[in-house]
């Protein structure tokens, strides 16, 4: 390194650019502090009693410790249920995202037939069109199905991703011809080379859209807001419109809930932190 | 006509089971394993692909020409125009439009700007690196409906909220966050660059990584200052992430429901209709009121304006490349 900046002919004044260093390390530490000020000011007034958490002197940290907003959650809304609706919709979803995907990339990516070109062309627009422009004809469909309020109505839009499928397929275009045909006359089968070839090569890849797909279904909103209409189907996200129909506010309350909802978010995303923010920027897609 | 079809080469003339063979190929050959592949996996996974994904878009967009109403649907019928017409008088679809057209407007280049300002800064080769992404990115990844709730406990009314606390502590006039209609959206504005500005920090950065060092420190060598380097090769250089990150910037603020939603539903302490965005009104004219065809074309002029957008932004940005 430093013989490296001494051949280029760098030298650069030391203690100057360590102040400049220091400054630049304190501004992105206030403001990195600065963006989760609002997520532990919620979590440090959740802990303090009602009186507390909406007054005309707020203090930082709790006056007197309280969990009593928490021992409530379960009485006001089942969460725990909440929390089972969203996992069955991003587990449910994930399977058929992953098959989907590693399908669709192989044969788009080493397959050739006629209308391939423009089905990918087709993939690639979808990325971009969200589906709120498209999200009543979505509903119409799964009303004609019978699935308003099922299960299976609630994870409908979400078993498919274009991203998936491309992201897939550029993956898949890296992996040689020679490894696929090797295989062949090996004598395997295509489910075989999906099997043994693709899906081997593929993991990073796999695993990257897995937690993009995770972190979309987690946080889809509109689409169960409107099929979801009892609390058994209601996702976490749903579940926490609880607290907004009442004309006062429990903020005690709220503030909990928001908590107890951000907190299994937090914690994947604190123990996969590198391989979340890889993924995402991979993929470079939000779903 | 019997003359072509007599002509081997067409095709016509072959059995069943010869064209079969002709598409799909002989039991047991390498062609046949394909075909067998793709009938039995491919196939059912893009039929469901055009099904979920290409077949609405194409249907509201006709229902945008309809009067269809849930509750009535035997009324159904063609009306033309009649829905935009309509849509031009409507009170509600004018704030609604303004607002997204000023949530587009004023959201995307902040995001993007303040996306990328972060990115220059956090990529020096610094210690806390990844402590700068994890704490910038964490909003992003959080769900919005929570986050948004904590936001609207800050922005609570009068003297009672932590926002006007502060404003308050420095000297300043309370403000009425979410119920005064000239700073509702620009309050809602703030929780969304809050929300997002992490996700284009981390885009920029994979960006600006992907630079080889080398031609940075040649730049030094050339005596370029840090803002010539900045500005002559990592801002040329990260052309079509920037490209990529404005079109899924715009697309996104087109669309924006939740925050806005969150925002504006109950009645202690929320903004109301001054702050509907076209995605909203859509959500209550289709669902609330069941209008689904009134609301089709709100999702119809949603889709045509954002994908307008995103063509003037290739002409205009990708054209060198």
């Amino acid at each position: 390194m430093t013989s490296h900046n001494a051949a280029a002919g760098i030298s650069r004044p030391k203690p100057r650019i360590k102040w400049g260093l220091i400054l630049l390390n304190a501004f992105l530490l206030l403001v990195g502090f600065l963006m989760i000020l609002p997520l532990i000011w919620a979590f440090l007034s959740s802990l303090k009693p009602s009186t507390d958490i909406v007054t005309q002197v707020p203090t930082f940290f709790p006056k007197t410790w309280t969990l009593e907003h928490y021992v409530e959650l379960p009485r006001i809304a089942p969460f725990v249920r909440f929390f089972a609706n969203s996992l069955i919709v991003s587990i449910v979803s994930a399977v058929f995202v992953i098959a989907v995907s590693v399908v669709g990339g192989y044969v788009f990516a080493k397959y050739h037939f006629r209308g391939r070109g423009l089905l990918l062309l087709l993939v690639i627009a979808t990325i971009v069109i969200p589906m709120e422009t498209y999200i009543i004809p979505l509903f119409l469909t799964i009303k004609s199905l019978g699935w308003v309020n099922k299960y299976a109505g609630l994870i409908y839009p979400t078993i498919i991703s274009s991203t998936g499928i491309f992201f897939l397929r550029q993956h898949i275009l890296t992996i040689p011809d020679e490894l696929i045909d090797a295989a062949r006359i090996d004598g395997a089968s295509e489910f075989g080379v999906l099997r043994h070839v693709i899906f081997p090569n593929s993991v990073p890849a796999i695993a990257a859209i897995t937690i993009v797909n995770w972190v979309y279904t987690w946080s889809l909103f509109l689409w169960p807001l409107i099929v979801a209409s009892s609390n058994k189907l209601f996702t976490m996200e749903i579940g926490l419109m609880y607290f907004q129909r009442d004309n006062i506010i429990d903020y005690g309350g709220v503030l909990s809930a928001a908590v107890v909802t951000l907190l299994p978010i937090l914690i994947f995303f604190l123990i996969f932190r590198t391989k979340i923010i890889a993924g995402i920027a991979t993929t470079g897609m939000k779903y | 006509m019997a003359q072509s079809v007599a002509k081997p080469e067409t095709g016509h003339s072959l059995t069943l089971g010869g064209r079969v063979r002709k598409l799909f190929g002989a039991a047991g050959t390498i062609r046949r394993q394909k075909a067998i592949f793709v009938v039995s996996t491919f196939v059912p996974m893009i039929t469901l692909f055009i099904i979920i994904r290409v077949i609405p878009i194409g249907w509201v967009l006709s229902l945008a020409f309809t009067n269809f109403n849930l509750r009535r649907p035997k009324l159904f019928r063609f009306m033309g125009f009649e829905n935009f017409a309509r849509l031009l008088k409507d009170p509600v679809f004018s704030i609604s439009f303004k607002n997204t057209m000023e949530f587009v407007l004023i959201s995307v280049p902040v995001v993007l700007i303040l996306g990328l300002v972060f990115a220059l800064l956090i990529n020096r080769k610094l210690k806390l690196e990844g402590l700068y992404q994890t704490l910038f990115f964490l909003p992003f990844i959080l769900s919005s409906v929570p986050a948004t709730i904590i936001w609207k406990w800050i922005y609570a009314p009068g003297k009672w909220g932590l926002a006007n606390y502060l404003l308050e502590s420095i000297g300043l006039d309370r403000v009425g966050w979410l119920t005064d209609p000239q700073i509702a959206l620009l309050a809602v504005i703030v929780v969304y660059v809050w929300k997002n500005v992490g996700y284009y920090v981390v885009i920029f950065l994979v960006g600006l990584k992907n630079i080889p060092e080398e031609i940075r420190e040649a730049a030094m060598v050339d005596g370029a200052t840090r803002w010539q380097a900045i500005r002559y090769v990592d801002l040329p250089l990260i052309r079509s992430v920037m490209l990529f990150a404005l079109v899924m910037a715009t697309i996104a603020a087109f669309a924006v429901f939740t925050i806005v939603y969150v925002m504006s539903q109950g009645t202690d302490a929320s903004a109301g209709v001054e702050i509907s965005v076209l995605a909203m009104q859509m959500y209550q004219e289709g669902f609330t009121y069941s209008n689904m065809g009134y609301a089709s074309a709100i999702a119809a002029i949603l889709f045509v304006i954002s994908c307008l957008a995103v063509i003037v932004q290739f002409r205009f940005f990708g054209r060198e490349q």
